[in-house]
């Protein structure tokens, strides 16, 4: 496939990811999904930095501009709004807090749950209105 | 946010214009369909001038790329926005006169390239 070749050409590779997860101060593996309560595990195929759940892409708005600075006050639930692709074919996320609506981008992981992706991917096209009208414009 | 500051805004008229800081189009400020453009509606590109975290007025300036489109539970649909500088999102309307090429393309985007073969989801 192109995207094999594309990602190993020359991208500097991902920050080491160093944050202390849990509660006191301890170092937590996992955390639990605010959305669908799911225990996710922090280790992810594919990515270092996982900030949202696998099966329900909610995450939790807690880091500001670097992944795991947790310097954002506001801790607000964060839905998946849509599907951006970077130029060597990587999907990003694009969350959405609900709290202060505050946008931010994260790449998928490999075990997220493809059902969702598709479906959000797949969002612009389902409705009649301007999809159908912007074709027939073309 | 081209030219979306409050001096702007207080003395807003149908004969403002901006220019697009990426394909030098004079545009009217006001869409077609009543409300404010912020975006080139050729190229889509916007400037970075409002400080979406605190409100008011940006300093950074920089150029902003669409990069991709998110639909409301209205069905209306908003371009994302991403500043080349700072790396701040942004979400912004879709107006009735902007490039429907464009738009079309970035909402096909994440299809035409997969991360996991699409086959399987035939079967669902």
């Amino acid at each position: 496939m192109t995207r094999r070749g594309a990602r190993t050409a020359g991208r500097r590779p991902q920050r080491a990811k160093d944050v202390l997860h849990g509660p006191a101060g301890t170092r937590g593996d996992a955390f639990r999904c605010v959305g669908c309560r799911l225990d996710v595990s922090v280790v992810a195929p594919g990515t270092a930095h996982r900030n949202h759940c696998p099966s329900c892409l909610v995450s939790l708005h807690v880091d500001r501009r670097v992944p795991g600075d947790r310097a954002a006050g506001c801790g607000g639930r964060m839905t998946a709004l849509s599907l951006s692709v970077r130029a060597d074919g990587e999907w990003m996320l694009i969350h959405h807090c609900l709290t202060c609506g505050e946008l931010s981008a994260n790449r998928i992981a490999g075990d997220d749950n493809a059902l969702a992706l598709i479906r959000l991917a797949l969002r612009p096209l389902a409705d009649a209105g301007i999809p159908a009208r912007v074709l027939l414009a073309l | 946010m081209s030219h979306d500051n409050p001096q702007h805004r207080s003395a807003m008229s149908s004969l403002d214009t901006f220019t697009c800081v990426r394909c030098g189009l004079t545009v009217a400020a006001s869409a077609p369909d009543g409300g404010r453009r912020n975006h080139c509606p050729s190229c889509l590109h916007s400037q970075h001038l409002v400080d979406h975290v605190e409100g008011g007025p940006s300093d950074c300036e920089g150029r902003m790329t669409p990069i991709s489109i998110a639909v409301l539970r209205t069905g209306d649909w908003m371009v994302v926005h991403r500043c080349v500088r700072c790396d701040e999102l942004t979400s912004n309307p879709v107006r009735g006169d902007d490039n429907q090429l464009i738009l079309m393309r970035m909402a096909v985007r994440p299809l035409a390239q997969p991360p996991f073969p699409l086959e399987a989801f035939g079967d669902l």
